[in-house]
């Protein structure tokens, strides 16, 4: 009992990180039914690296020009920037006659990754933070990363509300929508702006590695479970959520790495959806 | 009767690479036009071309007014990873209609529910589309297709991989939808043979060969005209009401 009162009395600390972890998951949750069906999983791992990416030639720029790129809101941007700027470009990406847009999405993401690695090899003062920025450790999370992150998840809620039907059609049947008089191009950049627009947002929270699991691994779960698309929407966004929430509080309890219990947690309702599944047929 | 989409003296290919040139075609509003040709030789390109989605590298192109498309792509090019069921997948026909940002109302899915029944698939509403046989599939394109009530179907290798029976009831389908209402069709399709008692007119496609003809039915049916096509001699019969068309020496066109 002294336990819980313990950490229930520790509220201020844990509320903030809890609260964004949810949120993450949630938004990462939904967006993963599109980048899973779309079978795009490895455009949203290198736009996870480009996201990382920006924030260190933000910190590189900061500490060798002497540029003040310290605000959170600066770093952000620029974060969005490289993440919505890749998101773009990646999703315009097509299959080539000599190479596969697959080779476009693998290149980015192990050049990023170096870059990441050399750029951060190149920062003197911020170094200890660069295990947080890429693993995940949303022990101290700002109120007004919280703010943010909750304004790009209303965003991303509304346009995925209001053009769902023309975001679902161009990514099922491109083809076919575009013959139909649709315009393709526009619908997916839309689905790849929000998805390059949430990833900055959730991974400044949470870490880069929960950010790829929570796009992919909920909504495994959720498809796996759910022979509904609207049905996988919302299983996987509160998986999502779910596996944020519980990863976060588990990692508080056990005193274990947060963004590697989060992954953990997502997994382990894979399972459960997969044993589900198996039950029912 | 203005058609609906002209091509004139168009070049098709892709970046600079030029696949077939001078090709000149009309789409009349009661056109029932199948393009034939070999496997990679055109068809697809010049069908996107027709349709707008592919700019020719020269010549014009020129749709005199609005047109409503519905569009059966190759039914192996449909996901069925989606977990979409049978109505999900029919009711987006009506989702270029209906404009951006506007949810589909209860007479889109009215009008999405007669075209899955005149499709022959009105009980199979609610039944998931990756659970359907590839037949039943590739009804539901076309129902799909109907839904927009198009002015133009167009189709791609709409039979592809269809057993006999299968391919015959889909031609079948598409003759009854193009002489019940004022659809205009085109498709596209490898075999000679599931197009030549249903289309009005045909179109012999070959890049390789750099050959582009289009004319009425029974002119372009005649052997001089298919040898060229498939650089062999080839026969055409009537037996019982319907055409056969054979390679001398066997097999199928």
């Amino acid at each position: 009992m002294s336990a819980f009162t313990d950490f229930w009395d520790a509220q201020l600390i844990w509320r903030d990180p809890l609260l964004a972890s949810v949120i993450s998951g949630g938004l990462l949750g939904f967006l993963g039914v599109y980048v899973v069906l779309r079978r795009i999983v490895f455009v949203s791992a290198a736009l996870t690296q480009l996201s990382t990416l920006g924030i260190i030639v933000a910190l590189l720029v900061e500490e060798r020009l002497g540029v003040e790129v310290e605000h959170a809101g600066v770093q952000l941007l620029v974060a969005l920037a490289f993440s919505a700027g890749g998101a773009l470009l990646l999703g315009t990406l097509g299959t080539g006659r000599r190479l596969p847009a697959e080779a476009g999405v693998g290149m980015t993401y192990v050049l990023a990754g170096a870059l990441v690695i050399l750029g951060a090899n190149k920062l003197i003062h911020v170094a200890h933070d660069l295990n947080s920025l890429i693993f995940g450790n949303a022990v101290a999370v700002p109120v007004q990363d919280v703010v943010i992150l909750a304004v790009a998840a209303v965003v991303v809620g509304l346009v995925h509300t209001v053009f769902r039907k023309e975001v679902v059609f161009v990514s099922f049947d491109r083809e076919t929508a575009e013959a139909m008089g649709m315009n393709a191009s526009l619908w997916s950049g839309v689905l790849y702006f929000t998805i390059g627009l949430a990833i900055p947002v959730a991974a400044r929270v949470v870490g880069a590695l929960p950010v790829f699991a929570f796009l992919t691994v909920p909504a495994a779960a959720a498809l796996t479970a759910s022979s509904r698309l609207k049905t996988a929407f919302a299983i996987s966004t509160v998986l999502g959520a779910i596996a944020a929430g519980a990863g976060y509080l588990a990692s508080w309890t056990l005193q274990v790495p947060t963004g590697a219990t989060m992954v953990t947690a997502a997994g382990l309702l894979f399972v459960g959806a997969v044993l589900v599944r198996v039950v029912r047929e | 009767m203005a058609p609906l989409i002209r091509l004139d003296n168009v070049t098709i290919g892709y970046g600079r690479v030029a696949l077939l040139s001078g090709v000149s075609l009309s789409v009349e509003p009661d056109d029932f036009l199948a393009i034939v040709g070999p496997n990679g030789g055109g068809k697809t390109t010049l069908l996107r071309a027709l349709l707008g989605t592919l700019q020719p590298l020269s010549g014009r192109r020129e749709q005199p007014g609005p047109l409503t498309v519905g569009y059966v792509p190759q039914r192996d090019h449909v996901d069925v990873l989606w977990p979409l069921t049978t109505g999900d997948v029919v009711a987006m026909g009506r989702i270029p209609a209906r404009g951006a940002g506007r949810r589909l109302l209860p007479e889109d899915e009215r009008c999405a529910r007669a075209a899955l029944d005149r499709a022959g698939l009105g009980e199979l509403w609610e039944r998931p589309f990756r659970d359907l046989s590839g037949g039943q599939r590739q009804r539901t394109l076309i129902a799909r297709a109907l839904a927009a009530e198009p002015q133009l179907l167009a189709l791609d290798e709409p039979t592809n991989g269809m057993d006999p029976a299968a391919e015959l009831s889909a031609m079948d389908l598409l003759r009854e939808l193009h002489g019940s209402g004022q659809i205009a069709v085109v498709m596209i399709s490898h075999r000679l043979e599931a197009v030549a008692n249903y289309a009005k007119r045909l179109a012999f496609v070959d890049k390789e060969q750099a050959l582009w003809r289009v004319g009425p039915l029974p002119e372009m049916l005649r052997p001089e005209e298919l040898s060229r096509l498939y650089g062999r001699e080839v026969l055409v019969r009537e037996e019982g009401g319907r055409r056969f068309v054979y390679p001398v020496g066997g097999g199928s066109p």
